[in-house]
This record gives structure tokens, C-alpha cells and sequence, in this order.
């Protein structure tokens, strides 16, 4: 067990431990019940920066901070096997403050039940923080599945419109991609012969004596479909804008910020790593679904009234960015993707969050139903602009998603010469459907159906209990913009001790 | 060594004001304005001293690395940057001073100021971003204060449209641009501008190939965008529904010259294709939009289209002067020089100078008349408001090219020059864009100062206190100086010198007295068509077809309109309908089935509870546990 390793088991621990307390402390009243929580995202968030910061970048693609514990299941290779390196770091940390922004915004909601909420956002988020230390592929998955279960509950139970419609078809999607991407990971540790979960391990074995081609086939196609739909890779990517559209704020920031690159991440650390011939036969397919991503879903995000849904799609679209520099293959490509994957988790968290304070305010989500709001909650304004234009990709609040998309970009471009023109067209698209938002919700004069609701609800600026979660996502949005190389070297250089990264490079 | 602290200071002053007015005087205008200007003060300073004190310098720091992709933040300042420098550093600190009183009534001065302070920030960066990447992200932030700006008045839903619109179409030039800058390292491994020459400069038969070509073409859609080039000028005519002081600063004087500056500064990897397109677009967006001023009525958009007109000018200055050194020393240095650089950006100072004080002067006149902006209702205005009136006077006389006089008879005799050695074609097509500047703005003179006031606002107009009228004072003296090179401190001097060598090289007589004939004719034509404060378009009357097309700006807006609701916006729903239907209607319907055979069983569907569905999801992960122990 090396050094600190405990914090990694306690940034896990303690959100579910936190979860069980707010069950407890419910008959002491509100506040306690806030309390509680609080302490439970708050708490990871501390551990994760410390981690952060002990960290050093030259651990040899390893991991740190690891610990090897029993769970009874060693006879088939599965032990909790937990630790970071270079590419699950950023996001293990990336993780933890969503998740506080989320649970801070969460626990002054005025959601029913607050203290059941609250329950499944820590379960959600101890889950998020395990997916990314788990070196165990077993537990990779486990952890998955249990953020992934109290999301469904959460949009169920406190979604909004179409609750239930959206809750079905979220479960059927995700539990079927989670389904395919199990049978993929079952058939790399049959096939293997490893007889272990372990990544290590099996990375080990695997580059002795590889998978026969056709196992690698069909092993990486179960996981690229399987993963591919919990990303929402074109054409199955339905579920996200309208499981997002109806999900409570909290449970789609962290979602879709975090939960949502379980997928990514596990093609990135897992199926090409394990599976490099595969990837080779499917390049095709990740290249022209991944342009569906962009290119028609943009387009249809073009066509949204709805500005949750509109952001849901937005989302999606920027997927296709991921795709793209993962079928790159190279560290350029990859390393993009990573820090994409960080830089959009905090973005998007922070639109969802912001559209639901728009909510609150307009009591709809209709954008053709506001207008002139940026007169009367000017501050809400500035940060709705600075999140939108930091998520399509606006260097300056977006200089951290810049720097993932050009990456990209230019990992793209010598990939596929001729791809690049239909990627980089993505920066038009999203530019306008993101101004055409800001324009309908903030500016202009205020619609009929607004000035109605405001005879019930008088609108007002932001509060500092609203402004607090959104300045945190904020910051960090800026200080990885500014200070890219804090995340990229860690990257970097797990990136380039993974082999089949590294070649293409030369 | 410390060389880059002034730099960064220059950047830290806009950067902290910006700051702080966004987070400490958000509701106190007073206290916000007086920052903002106070970091404008201390930026023309530190650029003065950068300019005066220092010596050309380069620096670079790391900033972000990921596999074999690296950008430094850094600062390249050479004689081009420092020119620029003070051009921004200057107009800048004199638009937030006239600010102070065109602004003072605004409630909203805070925002006003914060925008001003965020735009300087963005620019200065950009001129002296010494990488692709580094000058890109400056790039894009100048475009965002631009849109803030633009869309300042935020219950004016045409200023929400056209705040939309200059971000949009900048995005659609900055598609191209990226384009550029990633085939730039794709082919040569490097941002760094200082890089680029060196290679360029060590092999010459780099500048025959067709990847170089596309490379300068896709960098020049940048420029299309940003300074508003033919197909993508719609934008900045529009932009006018900013403020005046931001119309000036940025819509004339700085931002959107900036395109030209990204050509002189990539001026090295233009190819002689790739510099033929380029003079081409200028001189067609210099003709078109000087149709387009002649008949339009807002005295904001005949400025904004000379704007456009001129911006034409020095595109086409800087392919032709790249052309002629191409085609004569061939030598790299030389092209570097001589070229396009000196008299693109000797017309981009000079006009400068006047457009934006013809800019600050109409917003003077604006804001005496009450928001008043067609020059049908005004007239009357030289006794009522002097100063400005004399002013303006002398910007419009630059403008124009008033010959030996103004400093735009010599930066236009430069370009002309240029392409009279170069291209005969258009030599002529510019001066007769000469006649046209000549025309459109002794109408737009002679229609609102003389004659009487046409409207209770213009009856009511007085003169404006001193913040306003004292930068007036100070550009016109920029606007009739700025042609000389003794004008100039010897620190700007260089590019200064060679453009006005080129006004006097040889063939001059020829030009200046096309030159001066254009202007002549122009203003004679103009003089005898509308009478003094007319209250009709004459033209409108004797030539209906083509005032209609000028009027209509040629029916690019119509057309990108057209395209925007019937095209892209059908084809945007048409997606989103199909994939409704197709994809959720029937695909679900099918995996449902899939699910169905899969063993989750398709009735735990239909009861329509979430807790059922979970029980089964844990059931199967409790399935696989006790397989998984079984089996081994």
C-alpha cells in the first residue's frame, strides 16, 4: 500500500458514509441534513486537490497512491484494487468538484424530500469518485453502475416534465449499453486467460501474448457500442437530451459532467489499451458515427426551443469531438480527449445549473417564452454568457475546452486530412446555436408569456447560495485554462507510457 | 531581461480593471469609469515606453504541452507590432476619454466601461502574441468584447440580432482561420511566428507550393471575417447598434484592422496565388461597399461601409505590395518589408487617425441631436456645433484624400502606386473607389452641417464639453500629420518611411494626379447632386435601379437571411423531426424488443416503475456475482 492511498479510500468512503448519515440526521431538521451533505462533497474535494497536489507527474505510468484490498473474490481475479495515474487524476479531481458545485446547489433546492435527494447524490457521487480509482476493471464497472442506478431513481422521482417517459427510456438505453460493455469486459477476461479483473495485470498478459484478432473484433466492438451509448455516440444518443431535460439539475450536472465519461474513460484506459487490433477494425465506424455526433446532432440542437434540451444536445454534439481524438490514437488526440473530458464536465455542469436557475426565474424552460432577462438578473447573465461561451469553446472562459479542441483538432488533421474541415465546422454550429440561446433567453424584450409569470414569481438576481457552486466551477474552468500544463503533463506522460499511444507519435 | 514585465503589465492593467469593475463597481458607474480610464492612461504609457525605451524583443514561455503539440505564451515586438501598439494604445485612451462624456448618463456605465476595459486587454494581446495559437485566442477574445459591446443595449432586439450576427459570421472567417493554423503545424511542427519566417526564409521554393497557398488562403478567411472582407462584411455595418465610442475603437479604428495586421504579420507564407485572391477580395469589397455608402441614410452605416471600403483598400495594398516584391527582388526580407506591410498598415494608422474621429464626431452629433442618426433629418449642424464640425471636417477631407494636405492622400497614393506598378485593372478599380470615398461623404457633409436643421433634435443640438471635443481636437491633428513621415517619433518611423517613400516613388505624378482627379471628381459630383441639408436622396429620384441596389447593399443580408430561415433552418428541423420519428419512435421500439429477448422482459416495462426496473439491474449484478464464484 503506498503512501496516502487511504485518501483515495476515503474520497469514496466518505460520500457514502455522508450518504447514510443525511438518512439519520433527517429527524434534526433541515440543516443538519445540509450540513451532512455539504461535508460529504465537500470532503473529496479536499482529499482529490491533495492528492492532486501530491502527485508527481514523473510516477512512471503507473499508478499512485495504490491499495489492494480483499473482497472474497479472489478465486476469479477480483480484488478493489484502487489508484490514479496520469489521465484518471485530473478527472478523479475533475469528479470531486462537480460534485461539490452539484451538492451545494442540491442541498438548498427546495426538492421534496431533501434528505432522499441528497441520499442519492452521494451514492452517485462516491460511485463517480470510485469509477476513476479503480484500477480493477470489476470495481471500474461496479462503481459505474452504482452512480448510475440512483440517477434513474433521481429522474424519477424528481424529474421534471416527462419524468417518467424519460426515466424508462434512460434505463433501457444505459442499462443496455452497461450490459454490452459488461459482456465485452467478461470476454477480454475469459479470453485472456489472465484470470484476473486487474488492469495491470491484464495489460501485462495481454501485451505477451495478445487476443487473436477475431476476439479482439468482436470484444471491442460490445465495448465500443456499449460504451458508446452511455457517451452517446450517433445514432444512440437519444436518451441524453431527453434524460437531461427531465432529470433534477443536480443529477444531470453530475451526469452528464462526470458519469457520462465512464464511457470515454473506459476506452481510453481500457478497450485500447487491452485491445489495439480492435480498434483498428472499427476506426471506420467511430470515424463517421462520431460525425453524425457533430454534424447532425449540431444541426439538431439547432432546432431546440427547449434550452435544457438544447444543452442536452449541445453535449452530445461535443462527444463527437471525443470520438474523434480517440480514433486519432495518438497522445495529441488522446490527451485532447482528456482534457475535454475535463474541461466539458465542468462546463456543462455549470449550463445545466445555470438553465435551471433560469428556471426558477421564467418558470419554463421555453426559450421563445423569455427574453430581456439580463436586465433583471444581469449577474445570472454574465455567468450564463461565460458558461456558454466557454462550452462552445470560446478561449477565454473556455480556454481549457480550447485547448482540448484544438488538440483534437490537430490530432484529427493528421489523422484524416479531409476530416478536419467537418470538425472545425463544428465551431460555427455551435456558435450558433449558443448565441441564438443567450440572445432568446437574456436579451431583446421580454415575451408576453414572461411578463405573465412574473404577476406570480418577481425575478431576482442571482443569490449567493446560487452563485457560490457556480463560481467554484468557474474558477477551476479558468485556472485550468490558464494553467493547462498543471493537467496536461500528468497526462502527457501516462499518455506516452501506454504503447499504443506512443508509437503513432513517431 | 525585463523587457517582458512592461508587457505583461500592459496586459495586467486592462486584465485587473476589468476585474474589478466586474466584481467591486458593477453599480458604480463613476467609480468603474474612472478605473477604466486610468488603465487606458497607463497603458499608453507603458506602450510608449515599450515603443521609445525598449528594443525589439521576443519572449516566450511554456503554456501548454501534449504530445508533439506545444504553444508558448509569448510577446514578439517588432517595428509592425509596435506601430500597431501605438495605434491601439493611443485611439483607445482618447475613445475612453470621449467615453466619459458620451457615456455619462448611462445607467448602465459600469458594463460600458468593464466591455472597454476587457477589449483592450484582448487586442493588446493580440498584437503582440507572438504564436498562431497565442494570436487566435486574442483573436477569438476581441471578437467576444466586440459582441458584448455590439449588444450593449440589451432590450434593443436588433442589437441582440447584431451582436449574433458579427459572432457568427467572425466564427464562420475563424473556421478557415483554424483551418490555417493547424496546417501550419501539421506541416511545419511549430506556432511560433519567428519560427515560421526563419523557415520560410531558408527556402524560397517553400512559397511555389499549392499546400502553402491553401495554408495563406485558409489564414486570410481570419482577415474575410474580421475586417470584414467580401462575402463576410455583412457583420460590421450592423455592429453600429453599439455605442459610438465602441463604433470608433473597435468597429474602425483597431479591431478590425486587426485582420490586416494578422497578413502583415503572416505577410512571409503568402504565395503570389494566394496573394492574387487576396488583392482581388479587397478591391471588390473597396468598390461594392463604396456603392453601398452612397446610398445608405444612417450616418453611422456610410461610416461603417467607408469603414469596410477602406479595410478593402488595405487588404489590396498588402497583396499587391507582396506581389510587386515578389515578382521584383524575390528576396524574402525585402517582401517582409517593402510589400504590402508598409502601405497596408501606413493606411491602417492614417485611417485610424480619421475614421475614428469621424466615428467620435458623429457621436457627438448623435448625442446632441438626441439620438438623431439619418442625415435627411439633420442639417444646419456646422454653426450649431463647431468644433465638431471642424474636426469632422478634417477627417472627412483625410478621408477623402484631399491632396498634399491630409495624411490619407498619402497613404491612399501608396496603394495607389503600388497598384499601378503591379495591375493596371486595379489601379483603375481603386481609384474609382476613390471618387466613390469622395462622393458618399461630401453628401453625408453636405446634407448635415450646412443648410437648416431638419429635425427638433438637430434644431436643439449645441456643442459638447471639453472630454468630448479635446481627443476630437487631438485625432484631427492625427489625420492631417499622419502623412508625414517627420510626424512620427523615430521609434515608428520605419514602416512609416517606406510607405511614404512608395507615395513618392517613381510614377508619382501619375498617380497623384489620378489620385487627385478622383477626389475631384467625387466631390464636384456630389457637390452639384445634393443641395445644402437636403431633405431627399436626389440620386434616389434620377437613378431609382441602381439606388436600390446600393440601398439594398447589394442583397447580401437578403441572401444570408434567405439561407439562414430556408436552409439551414429546415434542414436543422428536418433533422430534428427525423430523428423524433425514425430514431426514438421506431429504434426505441425496436431495443425495447431487443431488450425484451434479452431477458429483462419487456411487461417490467409497461409497469411503468422505476424501482421494478432497478431491482432487476442489482438482481443481475448479484446474478453475475454468484456465476462468477460458481463457475470457478
Amino acid at each position: 500500500m503506498n503512501d496516502f492511498a487511504s485518501l483515495v479510500q476515503f474520497s469514496i468512503a466518505v460520500p457514502i458514509v455522508a450518504a447514510f448519515l443525511t438518512l439519520f440526521v433527517k429527524s434534526w431538521g433541515r440543516p443538519a441534513v445540509q450540513i451532512v451533505s455539504v461535508t460529504g462533497f465537500a470532503l473529496p474535494l479536499i482529499l482529490a486537490l491533495s492528492l492532486w497536489g501530491l502527485y508527481d507527474p514523473s510516477t512512471p505510468g503507473g499508478y499512485a497512491f495504490v491499495s489492494n484490498l480483499d473482497t472474497g473474490l479472489e478465486m476469479i481475479g477480483v480484488s478493489l484494487h484502487l489508484g490514479l495515474n496520469g489521465v484518471s487524476l485530473p478527472l478523479f479531481v475533475m469528479a470531486s468538484v462537480v460534485g461539490l458545485a452539484a451538492g451545494l446547489f442540491a442541498a438548498q433546492s427546495k426538492a421534496e424530500n431533501l434528505s432522499r435527494y441528497l441520499f442519492c447524490l452521494l451514492i452517485m457521487q462516491g460511485g463517480l469518485m470510485g469509477v476513476f480509482a479503480s484500477i480493477d476493471i470489476f470495481f471500474f464497472y461496479f462503481f459505474h453502475e452504482l452512480a448510475l442506478i440512483p440517477t434513474f431513481i433521481m429522474v424519477g422521482i424528481w424529474g421534471g416534465r416527462d419524468r417518467n417517459y424519460a426515466a424508462m427510456k434512460m434505463t433501457i438505453y444505459l442499462t443496455l449499453g452497461a450490459m454490452l460493455s459488461l459482456v465485452g469486459l467478461i470476454a477480454i477476461y475469459v479470453k485472456s486467460g489472465a484470470e484476473s479483473f486487474d488492469l495491470i495485470t491484464l495489460k501485462a498478459h495481454l501485451a505477451e501474448i495478445p487476443l487473436a484478432d477475431s476476439v479482439q473484433n468482436y470484444a471491442f466492438g460490445l465495448l465500443l457500442f456499449g460504451f458508446g451509448i452511455l457517451v452517446s455516440l450517433w445514432p444512440l444518443h437519444t436518451w441524453a437530451p431527453l434524460g437531461y431535460g427531465a432529470a433534477p439539475s443536480s443529477a444531470a450536472m453530475l451526469h452528464a459532467g462526470v458519469l457520462k465519461k465512464f464511457g470515454l474513460y473506459g476506452l481510453v484506459q481500457v478497450a485500447i489499451p487491452l485491445l489495439p487490433d480492435g480498434m483498428g477494425h472499427w476506426e471506420n465506424w467511430i470515424v463517421w458515427l462520431a460525425l453524425g455526433n457533430i454534424l447532425v446532432v449540431g444541426l439538431i440542437a439547432m432546432a431546440q426551443r427547449d434550452l435544457k434540451q438544447m444543452i442536452g444536445y449541445s453535449s452530445v454534439m461535443h462527444m463527437g469531438y471525443a470520438f474523434l481524438g480517440i480514433a486519432a490514437m495518438s497522445v495529441l488526440g488522446v490527451g485532447g480527449v482528456v482534457l475535454m473530458m475535463v474541461a466539458h464536465g465542468l462546463t456543462v455542469a455549470l449550463l445545466f445549473m445555470l438553465s435551471t436557475m433560469v428556471h426558477h426565474r421564467t418558470q419554463t424552460f421555453e426559450m421563445n417564452e423569455m427574453g430581456g432577462l439580463a436586465k433583471k438578473a444581469p449577474v445570472l447573465a454574465a455567468f450564463f454568457v461565460c458558461a456558454m461561451m466557454a462550452s462552445i469553446g470560446l478561449p477565454g472562459p473556455g480556454l481549457a475546452n480550447f485547448w482540448g479542441e484544438i488538440s483534437i483538432f490537430l490530432a484529427v488533421y493528421d489523422f484524416r486530412n479531409w476530416l478536419v474541415y467537418a470538425v472545425v465546422a463544428g465551431i460555427v454550429i455551435s456558435a450558433i446555436y449558443g448565441l441564438r440561446a443567450i440572445a432568446s433567453v437574456f436579451y431583446g424584450e421580454e415575451a408576453d408569456e414572461f411578463i405573465e409569470s412574473q404577476k406570480e414569481v418577481s425575478v431576482e438576481d442571482m443569490s449567493w447560495a446560487e452563485r457560490v457552486p457556480a463560481l467554484i466551477l468557474i474558477v477551476v474552468m479558468f485556472f485550468i485554462g490558464f494553467f493547462p500544463k498543471t493537467v496536461t503533463e500528468s497526462i502527457n506522460d501516462a499518455l506516452e507510457s501506454e504503447p499504443v499511444y506512443a508509437q503513432v507519435e513517431e | 531581461m525585463g523587457s517582458e514585465l512592461y508587457a505583461y503589465a500592459l496586459l495586467a492593467f486592462p486584465f485587473l480593471s476589468a476585474t474589478a469593475i466586474a466584481f467591486l463597481f458593477r453599480r458604480n458607474g463613476l467609480v468603474a469609469s474612472g478605473i477604466s480610464v486610468a488603465a487606458a492612461a497607463l497603458i499608453l504609457a507603458t506602450a510608449l515606453h515599450i515603443i521609445f525605451r525598449l528594443e525589439n524583443f521576443e519572449f516566450n514561455v511554456h503554456w501548454i504541452e501534449l504530445g508533439s503539440f506545444s504553444v508558448s505564451f509569448g510577446f514578439l515586438i517588432n517595428d509592425l507590432a509596435k506601430l500597431m501598439l501605438f495605434v491601439v494604445a493611443f485611439v483607445g485612451f482618447l475613445v475612453h476619454v470621449f467615453s466619459l462624456g458620451y457615456m455619462k448618463d448611462d445607467p448602465n456605465k459600469a458594463r460600458f466601461f468593464g466591455g472597454l476595459s476587457i477589449f483592450m486587454f484582448s487586442m493588446l494581446g493580440l498584437v503582440m502574441a507572438s504564436s498562431l495559437v497565442t494570436l487566435f485566442v486574442f483573436w477569438e477574445l476581441v471578437g467576444f468584447s466586440s459582441y458584448m459591446l455590439i449588444g450593449f443595449y440589451l432590450g434593443k432586439p436588433s442589437a441582440a440580432a447584431a451582436s449574433k450576427k458579427a459572432f457568427i459570421v467572425n466564427r464562420v472567417g475563424d473556421f478557415g482561420f483554424l483551418i490555417g493554423i493547424i496546417m501550419v503545424f501539421s506541416m511545419f511542427g511549430t506556432f511560433n511566428l519567428t519560427s515560421l519566417s526563419e523557415i520560410f526564409s531558408g527556402d524560397a521554393s517553400l512559397l511555389q507550393t499549392a499546400s502553402v497557398t491553401a495554408i495563406g488562403l485558409f489564414l486570410f478567411c481570419g482577415t474575410v471575417g474580421k475586417s470584414g472582407q467580401l462575402p463576410l462584411h455583412v457583420w460590421l455595418p450592423d455592429a453600429m447598434e453599439g455605442p459610438t465610442p465602441v463604433s470608433a475603437l473597435i468597429h474602425a479604428a483597431t479591431m478590425v484592422a486587426a485582420g490586416v495586421f494578422l497578413l502583415c504579420r503572416t505577410g512571409f507564407l503568402m504565395t503570389v496565388d494566394a496573394l492574387t485572391v487576396i488583392v482581388w477580395v479587397g478591391v471588390l469589397t473597396a468598390l461594392v461597399s463604396g456603392f453601398t455608402a452612397i446610398a445608405q441614410r444612417d450616418i453611422k452605416k456610410i461610416l461603417a461601409y467607408s469603414t469596410v471600403s477602406q479595410l478593402g483598400y488595405m487588404v489590396a495594398a498588402f497583396g499587391l505590395g507582396s506581389l510587386v516584391a515578389l515578382s521584383g527582388s524575390g528576396s524574402h526580407e525585402h517582401a517582409i518589408v517593402t510589400g504590402g506591410v508598409a502601405a497596408a498598415m501606413f493606411h491602417l494608422t492614417t485611417h485610424a487617425f480619421f475614421k475614428a474621429l469621424l466615428f467620435l464626431g458623429s457621436g457627438s452629433i448623435i448625442h446632441a441631436c438626441h439620438h438623431e442618426q439619418d442625415i435627411f433629418k439633420m442639417g444646419g449642424l456646422a454653426k450649431k456645433m463647431p468644433i465638431t464640425f471642424w474636426t469632422f471636417t478634417l477627417a472627412l477631407l483625410a478621408l477623402i484624400g484631399t491632396p498634399f494636405i491630409t495624411a490619407g492622400f498619402y497613404s491612399k497614393d501608396a496603394i495607389l502606386a503600388l497598384a499601378y506598378q503591379q495591375d493596371k485593372v486595379a489601379f483603375s478599380a481603386l481609384v474609382f473607389g476613390a471618387v466613390l470615398t469622395a462622393f458618399y461623404m461630401t453628401r453625408l457633409w453636405k446634407i448635415a452641417f450646412l443648410g437648416s436643421p431638419k429635425s427638433e433634435g438637430a434644431d436643439h443640438a449645441h456643442e459638447n464639453g471639453l472630454v468630448m471635443t479635446i481627443p476630437l481636437i487631438l485625432l484631427s491633428i492625427g489625420s492631417i500629420m499622419g502623412g508625414f513621415v517627420w510626424f512620427y517619433p523615430e521609434a515608428l518611423r520605419p514602416i512609416i518611411l517606406i510607405g511614404e517613400h512608395l507615395a513618392h516613388g517613381e510614377n508619382h505624378t501619375t498617380v497623384a494626379l489620378f489620385g487627385g482627379a478622383a477626389w475631384a471628381i467625387g466631390l464636384v459630383v456630389a457637390w452639384i447632386l445634393y443641395g445644402a441639408g437636403a431633405k431627399e436622396d436626389r440620386l434616389e429620384r434620377t437613378a431609382k435601379p441602381f439606388h436600390t441596389l446600393f440601398a439594398q447593399k447589394f442583397y447580401f443580408d437578403h441572401l444570408y437571411d434567405w439561407y439562414v430561415a430556408k436552409i439551414q433552418q429546415r434542414i436543422a428541423l428536418t433533422l430534428h423531426f427525423i430523428e423524433q420519428i425514425v430514431l426514438s419512435g421506431l429504434i426505441v421500439r425496436g431495443m425495447a424488443g431487443i431488450a425484451g429477448l434479452m431477458g429483462i422482459g419487456l411487461r417490467s416495462l409497461h409497469v411503468g416503475n422505476i424501482h421494478t426496473y432497478v431491482y432487476w439491474f442489482i438482481g443481475g449484478l448479484v446474478l453475475f456475482w454468484v456465476l462468477a464464484v460458481g463457475i470457478f
